[in-house]
């Protein structure tokens, strides 16, 4: 039997991995931190909503439309405003102003289809819940099954499409150096245009069976924003694994650690749980900015020089 | 009637464009003239509302000796009834209380600018970005769950250190208002055309060679946040009296850094008229639109969230199309326009005296 408070971390922290892959991969390639990928993650529980509330479908049936449409949105974002300031030579501050931008444009949208379909269908779509959509297998809710194969699978893919294939090599060169990629002919735009439809697809997915498992409502995603943050910066925001690894922790440890210091201190810790990833991140950034692939990295180095030093 | 509900919208409009003058003044110190990109202004003006909820109510308890046996938070009404009905006798007390309420949020906003910016403010801007973006979604939090600050989710009523205006107590706070914006505008703009304001613009435009001249980059930008901070705590206070309470949920993303920076990228940043200008049009156009949000009653949603939809694209248009912002950076010459002048006719005169000689 599993424990449901490790249930419930598991499943939060396969979540958070996928929004951080994500994240990442636009970090990557195009050099922005998107403040608006956790409104990607809200594009995804609408998906879901329409799905369960009005259609009385399972969310699951939704699942490849909303990994689809987070990710056209994603790429509507990158080609309508990040493209087109990059040309003219936006500065870092000026892209990240744009992608709050997007975000409020975006929680007005999603506030305004919360509102239409609430009005016109008389259905919630506010602090909804889906769990009754979701099936059961050995005793355990199917979403404890499917999110971590659904990380797993992406890892996998991403892996092979990073090391197996010509284009991602190619993705692997824009990362390293945009501009000697271009000149080697390599499509530096085809490439910016996957990823952001990559990690818009992911973060819209994690979305989408969010509300399986938890409340989702219009500010959900923008909420989250802090874990997904602290998970990318502790995986270092230059790697993929790294994201992965670090959404697995910050996940687990908000989940667990609030559960933990609940029972130290007491049950008015809860409401804190966001103090738990932002002191991730901020140990992170005062130990070690570059995240945890750098620690690894140099401490193997430290190993090899005492090594030397040895004979 | 008309002329009164249009003099109390006239009223409104004047105290709301000064907070967010002010708050846009120092986030043009820190982002225009600096390059400091802060997303954590909520956090600030938070932080400088929080010192009114906890601070100006037990202050003015003790300094009256009124309702000193009720506890300011439980008891929230009762205490701010004996204390207001005391500030409308009493103009120097209330004053004390107002001005020390203000100070004191200055140094919490600057200590609090300090401490969130200090994990970052090594690295690369966009780390210094997210680390205040996410810092100020906690300060939410925090108000909101830690009652003794400001009541948690429902919020307390602050002293009215106006209330011995009476009637015109909305005109008198907000001619108070415009007067700190203009102070603090007038410093900004000295700032901006002191040595100092060269320096930071020297930081902003090329970091590497302002550190070769023996700058430290990253003391400048801790001093210019600390600096900036402390006036976004100031806006935050002046909101809450102005306002009379204090309720967490209003620290919200949107409304407290997401506008400022808006006001700042159209108006133009490094540029304290273009701010200053930007913060007249964004106030008026967004209290001209909540004027007349209930004549659109026929939208199946609630009507604020086209204001997000307008405002979010004009800003992404501006940023695409004109990103300098209406009024662009102009250059500061290093002396008066006069005396510049003066040399310029000098020199002329020389060349011309030479010619006929």
């Amino acid at each position: 039997m599993i424990d449901p408070l490790l249930r419930n971390a598991i499943i939060f922290a396969n979540m958070l991995t996928l929004m951080s892959i994500g994240l990442t991969l636009t970090y990557m390639t195009t050099k922005v931190p998107n403040f608006a990928h956790g409104t990607l993650v809200t594009v995804g529980i609408y998906v879901s909503m329409t799905a369960g509330q009005i259609f009385n479908l399972t969310p699951y049936l939704a699942l490849p439309f909303s990994f689809v449409l987070g990710g056209f949105t994603a790429v509507v974002i990158y080609l309508l405003v990040l493209r087109p300031q990059m040309k003219r030579g936006a500065s870092i501050v000026g892209l990240m102003v744009a992608t709050l931008a997007i975000d409020v444009f975006f929680i007005g949208v999603l506030n305004i289809y919360a509102d239409s379909v609430q009005r016109i269908s008389k259905v919630v779509t506010r602090y909804f819940i889906l769990r009754r959509f979701d099936f059961t297998f050995a005793d355990q809710p199917g979403i404890f099954f499917v999110l971590p194969s659904l990380v797993v699978c992406s890892v996998v893919l991403l892996y092979i499409l990073l090391t197996r294939t010509k284009f991602g090599i190619a993705m692997r060169a824009v990362v390293e150096d945009a501009s000697l990629a271009g000149v080697l002919g390599i499509n530096v735009n085809k490439v910016y245009l996957v990823s952001w439809f990559i990690a818009g697809g992911l973060a819209s997915l994690a979305g989408a069976l969010l509300p399986l498992w938890l409340q989702g409502s219009t500010d959900t995603g923008t909420r989250m924003i802090v874990s997904i943050f602290s998970a990318s910066i502790l995986g270092g925001l230059l790697n993929i694994y790294g994201a992965v690894l670090g959404g697995l922790l910050v996940g687990l440890v908000e989940v667990l650690g609030t559960n933990l210091l609940a029972q130290i201190f007491g049950v008015w810790i809860i409401p804190y749980r966001p103090a738990l990833p932002l002191a991730i991140m901020v140990v992170t950034l005062l130990v070690a900015p570059m995240g945890l692939a750098s620690i690894r990295r140099s401490e193997l180095r430290a190993v090899k020089r005492r090594g030397r030093s040895w004979l | 009637m008309a002329l009164a509900l249009f003099a109390q919208f006239i009223v409104d409009l004047l105290a709301f464009f000064a907070v967010y003058m002010i708050l846009s003044v120092s986030l043009n110190l820190e982002f225009g003239y600096t390059g400091v990109p802060n997303f954590g202004k909520v956090l600030l003006v938070a932080g400088g509302a929080y010192v009114v909820a906890a601070f100006s109510g037990r202050f003015s308890q003790l300094l009256l000796n009124v309702a000193v046996d009720k506890d300011f938070i439980k008891d929230n009404a009762a205490v701010m009834a004996a204390v207001n009905s005391a500030f409308s006798q009493d103009i120097v007390a209330a004053l004390i209380v107002f001005f020390a309420t203000i100070v004191l949020a200055a140094f919490v906003g600057g200590a609090l600018g300090y401490l969130a910016s200090y994990p970052a403010v090594r690295l690369r801007e966009d780390y210094l970005g997210m680390t205040l973006l996410a810092i100020g979604e906690i300060s939410r939090v925090i108000g909101q769950n830690y009652e003794p600050i400001a009541g948690g989710t429902l919020g307390v009523q602050v002293p009215d250190p106006f209330a011995w205006a009476g009637e015109v107590r909305f005109l008198a706070f907000t001619l108070i208002l415009l007067a700190f914006a203009g102070l603090i505008y007038l410093y900004a703009e000295r700032i901006a055309r002191s040595p100092l304001g060269r320096l930071l613009r020297s930081i902003r435009d090329n970091e590497l060679s302002a550190e070769a001249l023996g700058k430290d980059a990253t003391k400048v930008r801790i001093k210019i946040l600390i600096v900036g901070s402390a006036i976004a705590g100031v806006a935050g206070a002046l909101y809450s009296f102005y306002a009379g309470g204090v309720v967490a949920t209003a620290f919200n993303r949107v409304d407290w850094t997401f506008w400022p920076w808006l006001i700042l990228i159209i108006g133009g940043a490094a540029n304290n008229v273009g701010v200053a200008f930007g913060s007249f049009i964004f106030i008026t156009a967004r209290r001209v639109i909540e004027f007349y949000k209930d004549s659109f009653t026929f939208l199946p949603f609630d009507a604020v969230w086209l204001e997000y939809l307008l405002l979010g694209s004009i800003l992404i248009l501006v940023l695409i199309y004109r990103p300098e912002g209406l009024i662009p950076e102009k250059a500061t010459p290093t002396i008066s326009n006069k005396r510049l002048k003066a040399l310029i006719k000098k020199v002329k005169d020389e060349a011309a005296h030479k010619d006929n000689v």
